[in-house]
C-alpha cells in the first residue's frame, strides 16, 4: 500500500472534510458548556446518543427526513439541557474537578444504561433519507449526505460565533468566560448565562445525532466514540473558541481518513491520538490556546 | 477570542487527565461489549446413559450394561442472565425441546437400555468468571459427564479450564477458532467455527459465479477488527487463495464512526466482490455509505453471522441491504425429515422460529445423543468414563442417512477431528429478498433463488 493513487488521495481529503466539520459540530457543545462554565460534561457524548435514538424515534414513527427531526429534537434538548443544568449541574459548579466528573460520569452511566434498558444492543436505523445520491465530480464521488452535514455543521459554527462575538449575551457570555465574579459585579446574571449555555450545549449535540442519523445509526455505545473525540478536539482546539474548534475537528477528520487510506482503518484511533499527542507536545495550549 | 483566559495550564491538564478517564472507560466498555451480538455459546449438560450406535440404534441388548445406568446428566452452561441472556435462554429452551425428545421419542438412550438424559442447567451470567464458577458449581454439585456451552467464546474458554481438569466432555457452541487450539483433550464442536463462516461466503460466491459463467477476478475483504472477526476474515482469505482470487483486505475498529474512507477504498481497489465481515452496527454504517457512494460490485457477503440480515439490521438499514448474505451456524429451512420436526416443535412450544443459538444445541445435543449409543457399544463396561467418550466421540461419523443430528447440521455432515472440530464444518447462507431473510444455499427455502449477481451490477444483463 505504499503507492497511492493520487485520486485517490483527494477523494479522501474530502471525506475527511465533511466528516471533520460534522466532528467540529458535535464538540462545539463541549467547548462552549467547557469554556464557559468550567465544567468537565463528560455525558457530553451521550447526549449525541440519546439525540440519535430521538431522531430514530421521530423520523420513524411520523415518518420525517431524519435530518429534518432537528428542528423538533434541538428545542427539546435545549430545554433538556436547562433542566440536567438546574437538577445536577448548578449544584457542583466550583466544585471540585473531581465532584464535577463523579457527577457528570454518573450521568453518562444513567443515559447509556437507559438507551441499553430501552432499546437493547440492537443497532436502530432510518431506513429512509433523502440523501441517497452521490454527487460524482470527476474522480471524486462525495456521499450526499456527509456534504449536507459538513455544510449544516459549518453554518452552526458560524452562527454560534456570530452569536458569541456580535450580540449582547454573546458579550456576558464571554464576559462571564473570562471572569464570573468581576461578570456578576457588573450586574450579568451569571446562573442564568450558565443555563442558557448548557441549553444551547446540549441542543447543539441534537443537530449532529439528527445528521448522523442520515448514514449511521443510533447504539448505546455511541457516546463513547463521539465523547472521546469531542474532548480531543476541544483540547486540541486549545479553548480557543469556535474557530478553534473548527479547525482542530477538520485536523482530526482529514487525519483520521488520510491515515485509513495510507495505512488502514485498524489504527484509525492510533492517528488520532498520536495527532492529538504531537500537537500538545509542541503546543501545550493547543493550537489556539492563549497565554 | 478565547472563551477562556485564566488558568489554562491547569484546565488542559485536567483534559489530558479527563480524556486518559473516558479512554480508560471506553476500553473496559469495549472489552465487556466485545461481539455480544454473535457468537452463540450454548451449553447444555447431559448426563448420559450409555447407547450403542448413533444409526438406528440397535434396542438395548441388556448384557451389555454391567452397571445399570438409568440416567444421565447433561450439563447446560449457558448465559441467561446480563447482556447476552438472549442467547442462552434461547439455548436453554432449544435443550430442553431436544431432551424431551430423546427421552420420549426415541425412548432415551437405547444401548444403554433406554437411558433417560437429565438436564442440569447453570447461568454462566455475563463474564468469563461467573461462567467459571458456574462450571465448578454445576461439576461438585451434579457430576455431569458432558457439558454443553457457553455461546460467548471467552466464557466458553473459561469453562473450559474446568472441564478439562475435571476430565467432563465440553461441547462447546463458542465459535472462535483459538478454542480447539488450545490442546484440550475433552472438547467437541460441532458447530462451523469464525474461519469456516469466512469460507463458506467464499466458497457461496464462487460456487454462484460459476453458476452464472461469471469470473471473480478480484475480492476485498473488510472485517470488524474483534477477534471473532478476525478469525471470520482470515478463513475467508485462506479460501480466495485456494481459488487464485485476488484480494485486498481492511481491518476496521466496530466502532468507527464513518465509512466513507473505507468504502472510497474499495472502489478504488474494485473488486468483484466485498466479503464484509460486520460486527452489528457498523453493518448499518458500511451498507449505507456503500449504497450512497453508488458502489455497485458484482455481489456483497457478509461473513459472521452478524448484522446485514438480522430483522434489525434490514430495519436500521432498509433498502441498502437488499441482497445482502450473511452466514449462519443453522439452517431452519434445510429440507429433512427431522429438521422440519424439530423447527415445528420449537415453533409450537415457543412461539418463534429458531435462531442460530438454538440451532447450534439442537445438532449439538443429538451428537451427544449419537456419542453415548457410541461409548455403550464400545465400551459396555464403562461407557461414561470420558476416555471411552472421547473416544465415542472421535469415532462418530453422522451423516443424513444414518442420524438426526447431521440432519439438523448445515452440511448434513459431522465428524470429530482430533482437535474436536467438525471436519465438514459449514454455515447455511440467509439473504435479504424484498427486505425479508431468507436462506438460500446450501439447501434453499422452497421456492426461493439466490439473487446471484447484484441486479444493480453494470454487469448484470437485463
Amino acid at each position: 500500500m505504499i503507492s497511492i493513487d493520487p485520486s485517490l488521495l483527494a477523494q479522501n481529503l474530502v471525506n475527511g472534510v465533511f466528516t471533520g466539520l460534522l466532528y467540529s459540530l458535535v464538540a462545539l457543545g463541549l467547548a462552549l458548556i467547557f469554556g464557559v462554565m468550567d465544567i468537565i460534561n463528560f455525558a457530553h457524548g451521550d447526549f449525541v446518543m440519546v439525540g440519535a435514538y430521538l431522531t430514530y424515534v421521530l423520523a420513524t414513527t411520523f415518518l420525517i427526513e431524519p435530518s429534518l427531526t432537528a428542528f423538533i429534537t434541538m428545542p427539546i434538548f435545549f430545554l433538556l439541557g436547562i433542566v440536567i443544568y438546574k437538577l445536577i449541574i448548578e449544584k457542583v459548579l466550583g466544585a471540585e474537578p473531581l465532584i464535577q466528573i463523579a457527577v457528570t460520569v454518573g450521568l453518562l452511566m444513567v443515559l447509556r444504561n437507559l438507551a441499553l434498558m430501552i432499546f437493547h444492543a440492537e443497532p436502530k436505523g432510518v431506513p429512509f433519507t433523502i440523501f441517497t445520491q452521490p454527487i460524482v465530480l470527476g474522480p471524486i464521488t462525495i456521499a450526499s449526505s456527509r456534504l449536507a452535514a459538513g455544510i449544516v455543521s459549518l453554518v452552526a459554527l458560524g452562527l454560534v460565533h456570530l452569536l458569541l462575538t456580535r450580540t449582547k449575551w454573546g458579550i456576558a457570555v464571554r464576559a462571564t468566560a473570562d471572569d464570573r465574579e468581576v461578570a456578576e459585579l457588573m450586574g450579568i446574571n451569571v446562573k442564568k448565562v450558565y443555563a442558557v449555555t448548557f441549553g444551547l450545549g446540549t441542543a447543539l449535540t441534537a443537530l449532529a445525532a439528527a445528521l448522523i442519523m442520515t448514514f449511521s445509526r443510533a447504539d448505546p455505545y455511541l457516546g463513547l466514540l463521539y465523547g472521546l473525540l469531542s474532548w480531543v478536539i476541544v483540547a486540541m482546539g486549545g479553548l480557543g473558541g469556535v474557530v478553534g474548534v473548527l479547525f482542530s475537528g477538520l485536523i482530526i477528520g482529514i487525519i483520521e481518513a488520510l491515515g485509513i487510506t495510507i495505512v488502514g482503518a485498524g489504527a484509525r484511533e492510533l492517528f488520532i491520538y498520536l495527532t492529538f499527542f504531537f500537537v500538545l507536545w509542541f503546543r501545550p495550549r493547543g493550537l489556539f490556546g492563549r497565554r | 477570542m478565547s472563551l477562556l483566559t485564566e488558568a489554562q495550564t491547569k484546565t488542559t491538564a485536567i483534559i489530558i487527565v479527563a480524556i486518559v478517564i473516558i479512554a480508560i472507560i471506553a476500553g473496559a466498555a469495549y472489552y465487556l461489549s466485545q461481539k455480544p451480538a454473535q457468537t452463540v455459546t450454548v451449553t447444555q449438560t447431559q448426563t448420559v446413559t450409555q447407547t450403542a450406535s448413533p444409526t438406528t440404534t440397535t434396542s438395548p441388548t441388556q448384557t451389555v450394561t454391567p452397571p445399570k445406568i438409568k440416567e444421565i446428566k447433561i450439563g447446560l452452561i449457558e448465559p441467561l442472565t446480563g447482556a447476552h441472556a438472549v442467547f442462552g435462554q434461547e439455548a436453554k429452551q432449544a435443550a430442553e425441546l431436544i431432551i424431551d425428545v430423546i427421552n420420549n421419542e426415541l425412548g432415551g438412550i437405547k444401548n444403554l437400555g433406554g437411558a433417560k438424559l437429565k438436564l442440569v442447567v447453570a447461568d454462566a451470567g455475563e463474564t468469563p468468571e461467573q461462567a467459571k464458577l458456574a462450571a465448578e458449581k454445576l461439576v461438585a454439585q451434579e457430576h455431569p459427564p458432558i457439558i454443553l456451552g457457553a455461546y460467548i467464546s471467552r466464557m466458553t474458554a473459561a469453562v473450559a479450564e474446568v472441564t478439562e481438569r475435571e476430565k467432563i466432555i465440553l461441547v462447546m457452541d463458542g465459535l472462535v477458532d483459538s478454542l480447539t487450539e488450545q490442546g484440550w483433550k475433552y472438547v467437541f464442536r460441532a458447530a462451523p467455527k469464525a474461519s469456516a463462516h469466512g469460507k463458506s461466503a467464499v466458497d457461496f460466491v464462487v460456487e454462484m459465479a460459476k453458476k452464472k459463467n461469471l469470473t471473480i477476478k478480484k475480492a476485498a475483504v473488510i472485517h470488524e477488527d474483534s477477534i471473532f472477526g478476525t478469525y471470520v476474515a482470515q478463513g475467508a482469505i485462506k479460501e480466495l487463495v485456494k481459488y487464485g482470487i485476488d484480494y485486498m483486505a481492511e481491518a476496521y475498529p466496530y466502532d468507527i464512526s464513518d465509512a466513507t474512507p473505507i468504502v472510497s477504498k474499495l472502489m478504488d481497489y474494485n473488486p468483484d466482490v466485498v466479503i464484509s465481515v460486520p460486527y452489528f452496527h457498523d453493518g448499518v454504517l458500511i451498507a449505507k455509505t456503500i449504497k450512497e457512494m453508488g458502489f455497485h460490485p458484482m455481489f456483497i457477503a457478509g461473513a459472521g453471522a452478524c448484522g446485514y440480515t438480522d430483522p434489525d439490521s434490514i430495519k436500521a438499514a432498509g433498502e441498502a441491504v437488499e441482497w445482502y448474505t450473511n452466514t449462519y451456524s443453522y439452517n431452519p429451512a434445510r429440507p429433512t425429515e427431522w429438521n422440519k420436526k424439530i423447527v415445528k416443535m420449537f415453533e409450537e412450544r415457543y412461539g418463534k422460529l429458531p435462531t442460530e443459538a438454538a440451532g447450534i444445541i439442537f445438532y449439538s445435543l443429538m451428537v451427544v445423543k449419537e456419542a453415548l449409543e457410541k461409548a455403550a457399544e464400545l465400551h459396555p463396561e464403562d461407557p461414561l468414563n470420558p476416555d471411552n467418550l472421547r473416544e465415542a466421540f472421535l469415532s462418530l461419523d453422522l451423516t443424513d442417512n444414518n442420524s438426526i443430528a447431521a440432519q439438523l447440521y448445515p452440511t448434513g455432515h459431522i465428524k470429530f477431528a482430533p482437535n474436536g472440530d467438525n471436519i465438514y464444518a459449514g454455515t447455511a447462507i440467509l439473504q435479504v429478498i424484498n427486505g425479508e431473510p431468507h436462506v438460500v444455499w446450501p439447501d434453499p427455502e422452497p421456492g426461493i433463488q439466490p439473487v446471484f449477481p447484484r441486479p444493480d451490477w453494470p454487469g448484470a444483463k437485463g
